[in-house]
């Protein structure tokens, strides 16, 4: 969420399309049962996260790092434990044979492009500029629309507050008793007081966005006019002719002998 | 004769709550008035604001009867939390967003919006910055941009510097003064000294929520000044008359050396956020912290309570500390907002929490005496929550005499409170000081300084730049006073 470094031409692709557009994909990404396609798939949402969002390399590294805890945790699961004919490898309970491999291999990759498509969109879209394109383009009602932006601010003050209270806490000696129970006490303190300042801060928050005449009813002007441009058109091709990329790689040059992960 | 607002035998309760807050209650205000509504915390006066602009009950459910209400036909709002008035992240959407509401063409909104901070006196090398990133004097007056983007008759001010510093107030002030001239103002403010010469109408609220006295301010402060003291409302020299009641504000003088620091540093990440060079304090001394927004005062404490990483020699009765466990209770941190240390459900329980294991006859009784000496002797079954401001943070600072520690650690204490809180607060301490409790304190107010502290510690840019004695404040006051206003 952090403002990027640079922007490329992904930031200013009409943010409400390109969730549209995201949408479709995690649909399609479940219909992929070719290892043979997701790992070209894959590749190109790659291209996009580290070309195109604006970040230092350093800082897409460290992203990277979750991201292939996700694809081992995911993958091996189902290398280890997935059901098949072919075995490779049998020890105990731990059953390795070809199909579970590659389906194992396949379902990492499926998350792997999963959080390569969700972390793209949010390192190259601004909340603010989302929410306008959804108001203007999907005709999202403004009442959700600011609600949402209001929300979005009050995160980092939420945090900073989280500290205080843990800070303020330990000074009261919440946190020098040992043991589970006192543990246990120790979590359920925070959020009475976190929730009670939150909810009034909401309701403070609607208070003056109302004094400040917002009428959820009424027509109204945008400060921010987000329309369509070429840059759209680039995105739609590109993952257009990514898909054809993938398939046609797979049919022309396969990279394993299977065609279907399923079992 | 013209009103621009009025209401007419109003009547109003607040669910769950006994008795009516205001009973036929009857106001009208001129065009061009500048009214500050005075009263104990309590009475009704940010909610007489909400009625007058029917924010109550439009946006607010609470039920009301009144024969009628005259709602003004432009007017703006500006509230006390600097942090929960906007709804965008950034200083032009703000201003935007009430421009969108209006239906000002978005070609005309980059140039309102320059104008608007122009008039404000907010200077930004670009509008689109970070609301975040603002003190909350300019968060303030942000506030007051996007309330004259509606280009109200009318401004509605819900004690707009409670929550901030003086500086902040100062700049709030200015610019509210000079704005003001065509506008009609209605203000509810406990620190009154920057605004008086304004004002040309008080209206005075018992904490029964009725009006008690209306007129010029001279006429107000100078026949019902008795019951404004007995109501703990601040008025002009407050603090000059508490000063001479109180002939002798004495200490008693220890010592022995409690707290040894010697090339002490407190860490936010990795850089220094406060250095003190060197340092020794005797028991019963009472520190104040002071310097500007930022300077690094809180850091300084927090630091002492060990919640910051801290390099440096730093000792207790000879013991060295260096983490908060070796702090064995002999130094309390009194927060900012009270509501964040309480940890039960009731007033007396919060006062006995850390003993509860052996809570003696003897404790039960030391936690009684305590709540009577706070005020609070009434409300011991309450829960903290449902106590008023002043109360909550009279019972923060009570769970810290408790313990009886060596060292205790307050930051502004005083912030928002009314005169008779005020002066309450600060005798507690006292006594507490006499007994040798060393108290260092987070404070902007002079009159803290100048009448109870036996020594100040000045913060600049992160360090602890001077160390004064008693002795030496009042040489070296004509200069604090260029830092403090």
């Amino acid at each position: 969420m952090n403002t990027p470094i640079k922007e490329s031409w992904l930031h200013k692709v009409n943010p409400a399309l390109k969730l549209l557009i995201l949408a479709i994909l995690f649909v399609f990404a479940v219909t992929i049962h070719q290892l043979n396609v997701m790992i070209p798939f894959t590749l190109t949402v790659s291209i996009l996260f580290f070309l195109c969002t604006g970040q230092p390399y350093r800082n897409l590294f460290l992203i990277l790092i979750p991201f292939f805890l996700v694809f081992f945790s995911t993958s091996l699961s189902m290398i280890l434990f997935g059901k098949g004919d072919t075995t490779l490898f049998k020890w105990g309970i731990i059953h390795v044979t070809e199909e579970s491999l590659y389906r194992g291999v396949h379902l990492g990759f499926r998350a792997l492009v999963f959080a390569l498509m969700g972390i793209t969109f949010v390192l190259t879209t601004k909340p603010v500029k989302l929410f306008y394109s959804l108001m203007q383009q999907l005709k999202l009602q403004p009442k959700y629309a600011y609600s949402f932006m209001a929300a979005i601010r009050l995160i980092p003050i939420m945090f900073e507050e989280f500290k205080t209270i843990r800070d303020a806490q330990k000074v009261r000696g919440l946190h020098s008793e040992k043991g589970v129970w006192s543990k246990l006490k120790r979590i359920k303190a925070l959020p009475i007081p976190l929730l009670s300042q939150s909810i009034r801060r909401a309701f403070r928050i609607a208070v003056a966005m109302e004094a400040k005449r917002f009428n959820s009813l009424q027509e109204r002007t945008f400060y921010y006019q987000v329309g369509f441009s070429t840059y759209d058109l680039l995105f739609i091709s590109y993952i257009v002719s990514s898909i054809g990329l993938s398939y046609w790689l797979a049919s022309e040059f396969p990279l394993f002998p299977v065609t279907d992960v399923r079992y | 004769m013209e009103y621009i607002t009025s209401i007419k035998n109003l009547n109003l309760k607040f669910p769950k709550e006994e008795g009516l807050l205001f009973n036929d209650l009857s106001i009208s205000i001129r065009k061009g008035e500048k009214v500050l509504l005075l009263g104990p915390s309590g009475c009704g006066k940010s909610t007489l604001l909400q009625v007058l602009t029917g924010l109550i009950p439009r946006s607010m459910d609470v039920p009301l009867k009144s024969e009628s209400i005259q709602i003004p036909d432009s007017w703006g709002f500006v509230f006390q939390d600097p942090d929960s008035q906007f709804c965008m992240p950034y200083v032009d959407e703000e201003i935007a967003f009430v421009l969108e509401n209006l239906r000002i063409p978005r070609e005309e909104m980059t140039d309102r919006i320059k104008k608007l901070l122009t008039t404000v006196g907010l200077q930004l090398d670009n509008i689109h910055n970070k609301i975040q990133a603002l003190s909350g004097g300019m968060k303030q007056r942000l506030a007051l941009a996007s309330v004259l983007a509606l280009d109200p008759e009318v401004i509605f001010l819900d004690e707009p510097t409670a929550l901030i510093d003086d500086d902040g107030t100062a700049q709030v002030w200015d610019t509210v003064k000079s704005i003001a001239d065509d506008k009609t103002l209605i203000i509810v403010e406990h620190k009154i000294d920057q605004i008086i010469d304004i004002i040309d109408r008080i209206i005075v609220f018992t904490d029964d929520g009725t009006i008690m006295a209306d007129g010029e301010p001279a006429y107000v402060f100078s026949h019902f000044k008795a019951e404004i003291k007995r109501f703990g409302i601040w008025y002009p020299n407050a603090w000059g008359e508490y000063i001479k009641e109180k002939a002798n504000i004495t200490y008693n003088n220890y010592s022995d050396t409690v707290l040894n620091l010697d090339n002490f540093r407190g860490y936010r990440g990795k850089v220094p956020a406060i250095t003190l060079e060197k340092a020794t304090v005797q028991s019963g001394e009472w520190i104040a912290v002071t310097g500007a927004n930022g300077a690094g005062k809180s850091t300084l404490i927090l630091s002492l309570m060990q919640l910051l990483r801290t390099t440096g020699e730093y000792k207790i009765e000879g013991r060295p500390i260096r983490s908060f466990s070796d702090l064995e209770k002999k130094t309390y941190f009194v927060f900012q907002n009270p509501e964040y240390q309480f940890l039960t459900n009731r007033v007396i329980d919060e006062l006995t929490y850390d003993i509860r294991q052996r809570v003696s006859p003897d404790v039960m009784k030391q936690a009684n005496d305590l709540l009577s000496l706070f005020g609070l002797k009434d409300k011991q079954n309450q829960h903290p929550y449902h106590l008023s401001l002043g109360q909550k943070r009279r019972l923060s600072v009570a769970t810290a005499f408790l313990q009886d520690p060596k060292i205790l650690l307050l930051d502004e204490p005083t912030f928002g409170q009314d005169s008779k809180n005020t002066f309450k607060l600060l005798e507690l301490l006292q006594e507490e000081s006499r007994k040798g409790t060393i108290i260092i304190m987070v404070t902007h107010d002079l009159n803290i300084i100048h009448h109870f502290a036996t020594r100040v510690w000045e913060v600049k840019g992160g360090k602890v730049i001077c160390d004064w004695k008693k002795d030496e404040i009042k040489r070296e006051e004509g200069r604090m006073y260029e830092y403090t206003y």
